[in-house]
Protein backbone atom coordinates (compact mmCIF):
# COMPACT_ATOMS: atom_id res chain seq x y z
CA UNK A 1 0.00 0.00 0.00
CA UNK A 2 1.19 3.46 -0.82
CA UNK A 3 0.97 6.69 1.13
CA UNK A 4 -0.54 9.69 -0.61
CA UNK A 5 1.65 12.72 0.11
CA UNK A 6 1.10 16.38 -0.73
CA UNK A 7 3.83 19.01 -0.86
CA UNK A 8 2.70 21.73 1.57
CA UNK A 9 5.78 23.89 2.14
CA UNK A 10 8.55 25.13 -0.14
CA UNK A 11 12.26 24.75 0.56
CA UNK A 12 12.47 28.48 1.19
CA UNK A 13 9.66 28.34 3.76
CA UNK A 14 11.36 25.51 5.60
CA UNK A 15 14.70 27.30 5.51
CA UNK A 16 13.25 30.49 7.00
CA UNK A 17 11.27 28.49 9.56
CA UNK A 18 14.36 26.68 10.83
CA UNK A 19 16.56 29.75 10.80
CA UNK A 20 13.91 31.50 12.91
CA UNK A 21 13.44 28.46 15.14
CA UNK A 22 17.11 27.82 15.82
CA UNK A 23 17.93 31.47 16.49
CA UNK A 24 14.84 31.80 18.70
CA UNK A 25 15.70 28.71 20.74
CA UNK A 26 19.31 29.78 21.17
CA UNK A 27 18.07 33.21 22.28
CA UNK A 28 15.73 31.59 24.82
CA UNK A 29 18.52 29.34 26.10
CA UNK A 30 21.15 32.07 26.38
CA UNK A 31 18.57 34.58 27.70
CA UNK A 32 17.57 32.18 30.48
CA UNK A 33 21.22 31.69 31.40
CA UNK A 34 21.79 35.43 31.54
CA UNK A 35 18.59 36.38 33.38
CA UNK A 36 18.71 33.75 36.14
CA UNK A 37 21.81 33.82 38.33
CA UNK A 38 20.87 30.24 39.24
CA UNK A 39 21.10 29.28 35.54
CA UNK A 40 24.42 31.00 34.83
CA UNK A 41 25.90 27.50 34.48
CA UNK A 42 24.12 27.17 31.10
CA UNK A 43 27.03 29.27 29.84
CA UNK A 44 29.52 26.45 30.40
CA UNK A 45 29.09 25.12 26.85
CA UNK A 46 29.83 28.58 25.45
CA UNK A 47 32.84 29.18 27.66
CA UNK A 48 31.10 31.06 30.46
CA UNK A 49 28.56 33.80 30.99
CA UNK A 50 30.35 36.12 28.58
CA UNK A 51 29.90 33.43 25.91
CA UNK A 52 26.13 33.46 26.50
CA UNK A 53 26.09 37.20 25.87
CA UNK A 54 28.11 36.84 22.66
CA UNK A 55 25.83 34.07 21.32
CA UNK A 56 22.75 36.09 22.36
CA UNK A 57 24.02 39.15 20.49
CA UNK A 58 24.83 37.21 17.30
CA UNK A 59 21.59 35.22 17.33
CA UNK A 60 19.65 38.45 17.86
CA UNK A 61 20.76 39.57 14.39
CA UNK A 62 19.96 36.17 12.81
CA UNK A 63 16.55 36.24 14.53
CA UNK A 64 15.81 39.77 13.35
CA UNK A 65 16.60 38.87 9.73
CA UNK A 66 14.65 35.61 9.73
CA UNK A 67 11.73 37.28 11.48
CA UNK A 68 11.45 39.88 8.73
CA UNK A 69 11.67 37.15 6.07
CA UNK A 70 9.01 35.08 7.88
CA UNK A 71 6.64 38.02 8.19
CA UNK A 72 7.06 38.97 4.51
CA UNK A 73 6.49 35.35 3.51
CA UNK A 74 3.53 34.44 5.71
CA UNK A 75 1.60 37.56 6.69
CA UNK A 76 -0.93 37.25 3.88
CA UNK A 77 -1.67 33.59 4.52
CA UNK A 78 -1.27 33.44 8.29
CA UNK A 79 -1.56 37.02 9.45
CA UNK A 80 -5.11 37.84 8.38
CA UNK A 81 -8.27 36.31 9.79
CA UNK A 82 -11.13 35.43 7.45
CA UNK A 83 -14.54 35.87 8.96
CA UNK A 84 -16.94 34.25 9.67
CA UNK A 85 -15.29 30.85 9.13
CA UNK A 86 -12.34 31.57 11.47
CA UNK A 87 -14.78 32.71 14.12
CA UNK A 88 -16.63 29.40 13.95
CA UNK A 89 -13.35 27.56 14.49
CA UNK A 90 -12.42 29.74 17.45
CA UNK A 91 -15.83 29.15 19.07
CA UNK A 92 -15.22 25.41 18.76
CA UNK A 93 -11.61 25.82 20.01
CA UNK A 94 -10.60 23.91 16.91
CA UNK A 95 -11.91 20.71 18.45
CA UNK A 96 -8.89 20.60 20.74
CA UNK A 97 -10.61 21.05 24.08
CA UNK A 98 -13.84 19.04 23.87
CA UNK A 99 -15.06 16.31 21.58
CA UNK A 100 -16.61 17.39 18.30
CA UNK A 101 -17.88 15.21 15.49
CA UNK A 102 -17.19 17.90 12.99
CA UNK A 103 -14.58 20.66 13.42
CA UNK A 104 -15.45 23.86 11.52
CA UNK A 105 -13.44 23.84 8.29
CA UNK A 106 -10.70 26.37 7.72
CA UNK A 107 -8.18 27.12 5.00
CA UNK A 108 -4.44 26.64 4.77
CA UNK A 109 -3.86 28.08 8.23
CA UNK A 110 -6.41 27.70 11.00
CA UNK A 111 -7.01 30.57 13.47
CA UNK A 112 -4.83 28.85 16.07
CA UNK A 113 -1.91 28.86 13.68
CA UNK A 114 -2.69 32.44 12.75
CA UNK A 115 -2.67 33.45 16.39
CA UNK A 116 0.68 31.75 16.84
CA UNK A 117 2.09 33.52 13.79
CA UNK A 118 0.82 36.89 14.97
CA UNK A 119 2.17 36.33 18.47
CA UNK A 120 5.61 35.42 17.16
CA UNK A 121 5.57 38.31 14.69
CA UNK A 122 4.47 40.97 17.18
CA UNK A 123 6.40 39.72 20.21
CA UNK A 124 9.39 39.07 17.97
CA UNK A 125 9.36 42.63 16.65
CA UNK A 126 9.06 43.87 20.21
CA UNK A 127 12.05 41.75 21.24
CA UNK A 128 14.12 43.12 18.36
CA UNK A 129 13.12 46.70 19.18
CA UNK A 130 13.67 46.48 22.93
CA UNK A 131 16.84 44.45 22.40
CA UNK A 132 18.29 47.19 20.24
CA UNK A 133 17.85 49.72 23.03
CA UNK A 134 19.43 47.27 25.48
CA UNK A 135 22.59 47.52 23.39
CA UNK A 136 22.49 51.32 23.74
CA UNK A 137 20.62 51.90 27.01
CA UNK A 138 21.64 55.53 27.37
CA UNK A 139 19.73 56.65 24.25
CA UNK A 140 16.46 56.68 26.18
CA UNK A 141 15.90 58.35 29.57
CA UNK A 142 16.39 55.83 32.40
CA UNK A 143 12.77 56.18 33.56
CA UNK A 144 11.64 54.87 30.16
CA UNK A 145 14.52 52.46 29.66
CA UNK A 146 13.61 50.59 32.86
CA UNK A 147 10.30 49.64 31.20
CA UNK A 148 12.07 48.55 28.01
CA UNK A 149 13.68 45.76 30.05
CA UNK A 150 10.23 44.83 31.39
CA UNK A 151 8.90 44.55 27.82
CA UNK A 152 11.84 42.38 26.80
CA UNK A 153 11.11 39.95 29.63
CA UNK A 154 7.36 40.08 28.96
CA UNK A 155 8.04 39.10 25.34
CA UNK A 156 10.14 36.22 26.59
CA UNK A 157 7.38 34.99 28.91
CA UNK A 158 4.97 34.85 25.96
CA UNK A 159 7.36 33.42 23.34
CA UNK A 160 8.85 30.79 25.65
CA UNK A 161 5.42 29.50 26.69
CA UNK A 162 4.08 29.59 23.12
CA UNK A 163 7.10 27.65 21.92
CA UNK A 164 5.98 24.59 23.90
CA UNK A 165 2.42 24.90 22.57
CA UNK A 166 3.86 25.01 19.06
CA UNK A 167 6.16 22.06 19.76
CA UNK A 168 3.30 19.94 21.10
CA UNK A 169 0.75 20.77 18.39
CA UNK A 170 3.34 20.44 15.65
CA UNK A 171 4.48 16.98 16.73
CA UNK A 172 2.67 14.49 18.95
CA UNK A 173 -0.48 16.59 19.32
CA UNK A 174 -1.14 16.32 15.58
CA UNK A 175 0.52 13.15 14.32
CA UNK A 176 1.62 13.51 10.70
CA UNK A 177 2.07 17.27 10.77
CA UNK A 178 5.75 17.54 11.68
CA UNK A 179 6.80 16.27 8.24
CA UNK A 180 5.56 19.57 6.78
CA UNK A 181 8.66 21.19 8.19
CA UNK A 182 11.03 18.29 7.48
CA UNK A 183 10.35 16.83 4.02
CA UNK A 184 7.76 19.50 3.30
CA UNK A 185 5.11 16.87 2.63
CA UNK A 186 2.03 15.80 4.55
CA UNK A 187 -0.18 12.77 4.17
CA UNK A 188 -3.39 13.59 2.29
CA UNK A 189 -5.80 12.15 4.91
CA UNK A 190 -4.09 14.18 7.65
CA UNK A 191 -4.34 17.23 5.45
CA UNK A 192 -8.03 16.53 4.82
CA UNK A 193 -8.59 16.45 8.55
CA UNK A 194 -6.54 19.53 9.49
CA UNK A 195 -7.02 21.76 6.45
CA UNK A 196 -10.10 20.40 4.64
CA UNK A 197 -11.06 23.65 2.99
CA UNK A 198 -7.57 24.18 1.62
CA UNK A 199 -7.54 20.67 0.08
CA UNK A 200 -10.92 21.34 -1.53
CA UNK A 201 -9.68 24.66 -2.90
CA UNK A 202 -6.60 23.02 -4.37
CA UNK A 203 -8.71 20.25 -5.86
CA UNK A 204 -11.09 22.78 -7.31
CA UNK A 205 -8.25 24.76 -8.87
CA UNK A 206 -6.58 21.57 -10.02
CA UNK A 207 -3.46 22.35 -8.00
CA UNK A 208 -3.53 19.31 -5.75
CA UNK A 209 -0.53 17.18 -6.65
CA UNK A 210 -0.48 13.83 -4.91
CA UNK A 211 2.84 12.03 -4.65
CA UNK A 212 2.69 8.33 -3.94
CA UNK A 213 5.29 7.02 -1.56
CA UNK A 214 5.97 3.53 -0.25
CA UNK A 215 4.82 3.02 3.29
CA UNK B 1 30.99 44.58 62.34
CA UNK B 2 28.40 47.29 62.02
CA UNK B 3 27.31 49.17 58.93
CA UNK B 4 29.52 52.09 58.04
CA UNK B 5 28.82 55.42 56.42
CA UNK B 6 31.02 57.73 54.40
CA UNK B 7 29.84 61.08 55.68
CA UNK B 8 30.49 64.07 53.44
CA UNK B 9 30.04 67.45 55.11
CA UNK B 10 29.83 69.91 52.21
CA UNK B 11 30.17 72.83 54.63
CA UNK B 12 33.69 71.70 55.51
CA UNK B 13 34.78 70.90 51.96
CA UNK B 14 37.30 73.27 50.37
CA UNK B 15 37.24 71.40 47.05
CA UNK B 16 40.94 70.70 47.17
CA UNK B 17 40.18 67.50 45.27
CA UNK B 18 42.69 65.52 47.26
CA UNK B 19 39.99 62.82 47.52
CA UNK B 20 39.59 62.74 43.76
CA UNK B 21 43.31 62.16 43.28
CA UNK B 22 43.59 59.61 46.10
CA UNK B 23 40.70 57.71 44.47
CA UNK B 24 42.54 57.56 41.15
CA UNK B 25 45.75 56.55 42.87
CA UNK B 26 44.37 53.73 45.02
CA UNK B 27 42.24 52.31 42.21
CA UNK B 28 44.98 52.71 39.61
CA UNK B 29 42.83 54.85 37.32
CA UNK B 30 44.34 56.90 34.52
CA UNK B 31 43.33 60.46 33.81
CA UNK B 32 41.63 61.31 30.55
CA UNK B 33 42.32 64.49 28.62
CA UNK B 34 39.61 67.10 29.06
CA UNK B 35 39.00 70.68 27.94
CA UNK B 36 38.81 73.81 30.01
CA UNK B 37 35.13 74.65 30.27
CA UNK B 38 35.31 77.65 32.51
CA UNK B 39 35.13 75.70 35.77
CA UNK B 40 37.48 73.94 38.14
CA UNK B 41 35.22 70.93 37.92
CA UNK B 42 37.20 68.35 36.02
CA UNK B 43 36.40 65.93 34.50
CA UNK B 44 32.87 67.26 33.90
CA UNK B 45 31.16 64.04 35.07
CA UNK B 46 31.84 60.55 36.38
CA UNK B 47 33.77 58.40 33.88
CA UNK B 48 34.74 54.74 33.69
CA UNK B 49 38.12 55.86 35.05
CA UNK B 50 36.74 58.49 37.45
CA UNK B 51 34.77 57.00 40.33
CA UNK B 52 34.22 60.33 42.09
CA UNK B 53 34.30 64.02 41.32
CA UNK B 54 33.87 67.24 43.24
CA UNK B 55 31.17 69.46 41.71
CA UNK B 56 31.94 73.19 41.57
CA UNK B 57 28.91 75.46 41.36
CA UNK B 58 28.44 79.22 41.44
CA UNK B 59 25.27 79.96 43.33
CA UNK B 60 23.45 83.23 43.93
CA UNK B 61 21.28 82.91 47.01
CA UNK B 62 17.84 84.61 47.18
CA UNK B 63 19.48 87.25 49.43
CA UNK B 64 21.90 88.08 46.65
CA UNK B 65 24.99 86.49 48.17
CA UNK B 66 27.29 84.69 45.76
CA UNK B 67 28.38 81.34 47.06
CA UNK B 68 30.64 78.61 45.78
CA UNK B 69 28.99 75.26 46.40
CA UNK B 70 30.87 72.00 46.41
CA UNK B 71 29.51 68.47 46.30
CA UNK B 72 31.22 65.12 46.11
CA UNK B 73 29.54 62.81 43.60
CA UNK B 74 30.18 59.06 43.70
CA UNK B 75 28.33 55.81 44.21
CA UNK B 76 25.88 56.30 47.08
CA UNK B 77 26.00 52.63 48.16
CA UNK B 78 22.23 52.20 48.56
CA UNK B 79 20.75 49.79 51.07
CA UNK B 80 18.17 48.87 48.44
CA UNK B 81 20.43 49.05 45.38
CA UNK B 82 18.82 48.83 41.94
CA UNK B 83 22.14 47.81 40.40
CA UNK B 84 22.47 44.74 42.65
CA UNK B 85 18.84 43.80 41.92
CA UNK B 86 19.37 43.72 38.15
CA UNK B 87 22.98 42.50 37.90
CA UNK B 88 22.68 39.07 36.23
CA UNK B 89 26.20 37.86 36.92
CA UNK B 90 26.70 38.62 40.61
CA UNK B 91 29.39 41.17 39.72
CA UNK B 92 27.60 43.75 41.88
CA UNK B 93 26.93 42.64 45.44
CA UNK B 94 26.31 43.91 48.95
CA UNK B 95 29.12 43.84 51.45
CA UNK B 96 26.94 42.18 54.08
CA UNK B 97 28.90 43.48 57.05
CA UNK B 98 29.45 47.08 56.06
CA UNK B 99 26.40 47.56 53.84
CA UNK B 100 28.36 48.99 50.91
CA UNK B 101 27.96 47.87 47.28
CA UNK B 102 31.06 46.09 46.01
CA UNK B 103 31.96 45.05 42.50
CA UNK B 104 33.79 42.01 41.17
CA UNK B 105 34.89 43.23 37.76
CA UNK B 106 35.94 39.78 36.55
CA UNK B 107 32.29 38.73 36.71
CA UNK B 108 30.95 41.80 34.86
CA UNK B 109 29.60 40.89 31.40
CA UNK B 110 29.02 44.48 30.29
CA UNK B 111 25.24 44.10 29.90
CA UNK B 112 24.77 47.71 31.12
CA UNK B 113 21.58 46.84 33.01
CA UNK B 114 22.91 48.50 36.18
CA UNK B 115 23.37 51.80 34.31
CA UNK B 116 19.60 52.09 33.83
CA UNK B 117 18.66 50.67 37.22
CA UNK B 118 20.84 53.05 39.26
CA UNK B 119 18.74 56.03 40.43
CA UNK B 120 21.93 58.12 40.65
CA UNK B 121 23.29 57.25 37.16
CA UNK B 122 26.59 56.18 38.68
CA UNK B 123 27.84 53.07 36.81
CA UNK B 124 29.80 53.96 33.67
CA UNK B 125 30.55 51.65 30.75
CA UNK B 126 33.99 51.42 29.18
CA UNK B 127 33.90 50.49 25.48
CA UNK B 128 37.49 49.27 25.52
CA UNK B 129 37.17 46.74 28.33
CA UNK B 130 33.41 46.18 27.73
CA UNK B 131 32.81 46.38 31.45
CA UNK B 132 31.13 48.76 33.90
CA UNK B 133 32.99 50.77 36.53
CA UNK B 134 31.95 52.44 39.77
CA UNK B 135 33.20 53.26 43.28
CA UNK B 136 33.31 50.17 45.51
CA UNK B 137 34.09 52.25 48.62
CA UNK B 138 37.67 50.92 48.39
CA UNK B 139 36.54 47.48 49.44
CA UNK B 140 40.10 46.24 49.58
CA UNK B 141 40.79 48.88 52.24
CA UNK B 142 37.58 48.89 54.30
CA UNK B 143 37.63 45.10 54.72
CA UNK B 144 41.12 45.50 56.20
CA UNK B 145 40.18 48.10 58.81
CA UNK B 146 41.32 51.05 56.73
CA UNK B 147 39.28 54.04 55.62
CA UNK B 148 38.40 54.58 51.94
CA UNK B 149 41.21 56.36 50.07
CA UNK B 150 39.18 59.55 49.64
CA UNK B 151 38.51 59.76 53.38
CA UNK B 152 42.16 59.13 54.14
CA UNK B 153 43.18 62.02 51.90
CA UNK B 154 40.68 64.60 53.21
CA UNK B 155 42.56 67.33 55.12
CA UNK B 156 39.54 69.21 56.53
CA UNK B 157 37.43 66.47 58.04
CA UNK B 158 34.73 66.96 55.42
CA UNK B 159 34.92 63.23 54.72
CA UNK B 160 34.62 60.75 57.56
CA UNK B 161 34.26 56.96 57.72
CA UNK B 162 32.13 56.14 60.75
CA UNK B 163 29.62 53.63 62.13
CA UNK B 164 26.11 54.27 60.87
CA UNK B 165 24.59 55.33 64.20
CA UNK B 166 27.46 57.63 64.94
CA UNK B 167 27.32 59.11 61.45
CA UNK B 168 23.67 60.07 61.89
CA UNK B 169 24.44 61.66 65.28
CA UNK B 170 27.37 63.64 63.89
CA UNK B 171 25.30 64.76 60.90
CA UNK B 172 22.35 65.82 63.09
CA UNK B 173 24.61 67.79 65.40
CA UNK B 174 26.23 69.47 62.42
CA UNK B 175 22.88 70.39 60.88
CA UNK B 176 21.77 71.89 64.19
CA UNK B 177 24.93 73.96 64.38
CA UNK B 178 24.76 75.17 60.78
CA UNK B 179 21.03 75.96 60.98
CA UNK B 180 19.24 77.62 58.05
CA UNK B 181 18.53 75.31 55.13
CA UNK B 182 21.19 72.80 56.13
CA UNK B 183 20.05 69.18 56.16
CA UNK B 184 21.06 65.55 55.83
CA UNK B 185 20.89 63.93 52.40
CA UNK B 186 20.95 60.13 52.09
CA UNK B 187 19.26 58.91 55.26
CA UNK B 188 15.73 58.54 53.88
CA UNK B 189 15.50 57.25 50.29
CA UNK B 190 16.41 53.81 48.81
CA UNK B 191 16.58 52.34 52.31
CA UNK B 192 19.29 54.82 53.27
CA UNK B 193 22.60 55.22 51.48
CA UNK B 194 26.07 54.42 52.76
CA UNK B 195 27.34 57.75 51.60
CA UNK B 196 25.52 60.60 53.31
CA UNK B 197 25.80 64.32 52.84
CA UNK B 198 25.45 67.26 55.16
CA UNK B 199 24.34 70.00 52.77
CA UNK B 200 24.29 73.65 53.92
CA UNK B 201 21.74 74.66 51.25
CA UNK B 202 18.40 73.18 50.12
CA UNK B 203 18.72 70.00 48.05
CA UNK B 204 17.26 71.47 44.86
CA UNK B 205 19.91 74.21 44.84
CA UNK B 206 22.58 71.66 43.95
CA UNK B 207 23.06 71.01 40.24
CA UNK B 208 22.82 67.40 39.08
CA UNK B 209 21.61 66.10 42.44
CA UNK B 210 18.71 63.65 42.55
CA UNK B 211 15.95 65.24 44.58
CA UNK B 212 13.87 62.13 45.06
CA UNK B 213 15.89 59.08 43.96
CA UNK B 214 13.81 55.91 43.67
CA UNK B 215 14.43 52.41 42.43
CA UNK B 216 11.99 52.11 39.52
CA UNK B 217 8.86 50.01 40.07
CA UNK B 218 9.78 48.41 36.74
CA UNK B 219 12.50 46.45 38.55
CA UNK B 220 9.89 44.80 40.78
CA UNK B 221 7.70 43.92 37.79
CA UNK B 222 10.71 42.51 35.98
CA UNK B 223 12.63 40.68 38.67
CA UNK B 224 9.94 39.68 41.16
CA UNK B 225 7.00 38.98 38.86
CA UNK B 226 7.89 38.35 35.22
CA UNK B 227 11.15 36.49 35.85
CA UNK B 228 9.57 33.65 37.83
CA UNK B 229 6.47 33.80 35.61
CA UNK B 230 8.59 32.90 32.56
CA UNK B 231 9.39 29.49 34.03
CA UNK B 232 5.94 28.99 35.59
CA UNK B 233 4.17 29.73 32.29
CA UNK B 234 6.42 27.40 30.31
CA UNK B 235 6.04 24.67 32.95
CA UNK B 236 2.27 25.12 32.91
CA UNK B 237 2.16 24.80 29.15
CA UNK B 238 4.27 21.63 29.16
CA UNK B 239 2.09 20.13 31.89
CA UNK B 240 -1.07 21.22 30.06
CA UNK B 241 0.13 19.70 26.80
CA UNK B 242 0.88 16.36 28.45
CA UNK B 243 -2.52 16.39 30.16
CA UNK B 244 -4.14 17.15 26.83
CA UNK B 245 -2.27 14.30 25.19
CA UNK B 246 -3.40 11.75 27.73
CA UNK B 247 -6.93 12.99 28.44
CA UNK B 248 -8.11 14.38 25.10
CA UNK B 249 -5.64 12.55 22.91
CA UNK B 250 -3.90 13.60 19.72
CA UNK B 251 -5.74 14.71 16.62
CA UNK B 252 -5.99 11.69 14.34
CA UNK B 253 -7.75 11.42 10.96
CA UNK B 254 -11.09 9.55 10.90
CA UNK B 255 -11.46 6.54 8.63
CA UNK B 256 -13.57 8.74 6.37
CA UNK B 257 -10.56 10.92 5.66
CA UNK B 258 -8.82 7.88 4.26
CA UNK B 259 -11.87 6.39 2.51
CA UNK B 260 -12.53 9.58 0.61
CA UNK B 261 -9.36 9.34 -1.43
CA UNK B 262 -9.35 5.58 -1.74
CA UNK B 263 -12.89 5.52 -3.15
CA UNK B 264 -12.01 8.03 -5.79
CA UNK B 265 -9.43 5.66 -7.12
CA UNK B 266 -11.72 2.70 -6.94
CA UNK B 267 -10.78 1.35 -3.57
CA UNK B 268 -7.72 -0.45 -2.30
Amino acid sequence: MKKKMVLVTSKYERFVHWMLAISCLLLCYTGLGIMFKELNFLGVIFGGLQGLVTVHDIMAVVFAISLVLAILMWWKEAGLFTFPEDWEWIKAAGGYLWHLDHVPETGKYNPGQKMFFLTVALCGLMMVGTGFFMWYPTILPAALMNWVYVLHVLGFVVIFAFFFVHLYLGTIGNPGSVSAMLSGKMELPVLRMLHPKWVKEMEHEGKLVVIEEDK
Amino acid sequence: MTQKIKLYDASKCTACRGCQLACKQWNGLQAGQTQQEGTYQNPPSLQPNTYMIIHFQDYVSPEGDIKWLFRKEACMHCTNAGCVTVCPSGALYYNKELGTVGMDRDKCIGCKECMTACPFEVPKYDKKTEKVYKCDMCESRITNNMTPACVKACPTGALRWVDKEEAVKIAEARVQKLGGDSHIYGDKFVGGTHMMYVLPEKTDVYQGIKKDPKVSFALTVWKSWLKPLSLLAAGGVIGGSLLHYFIHGPHKPHPEHYDQDDKKQGGV
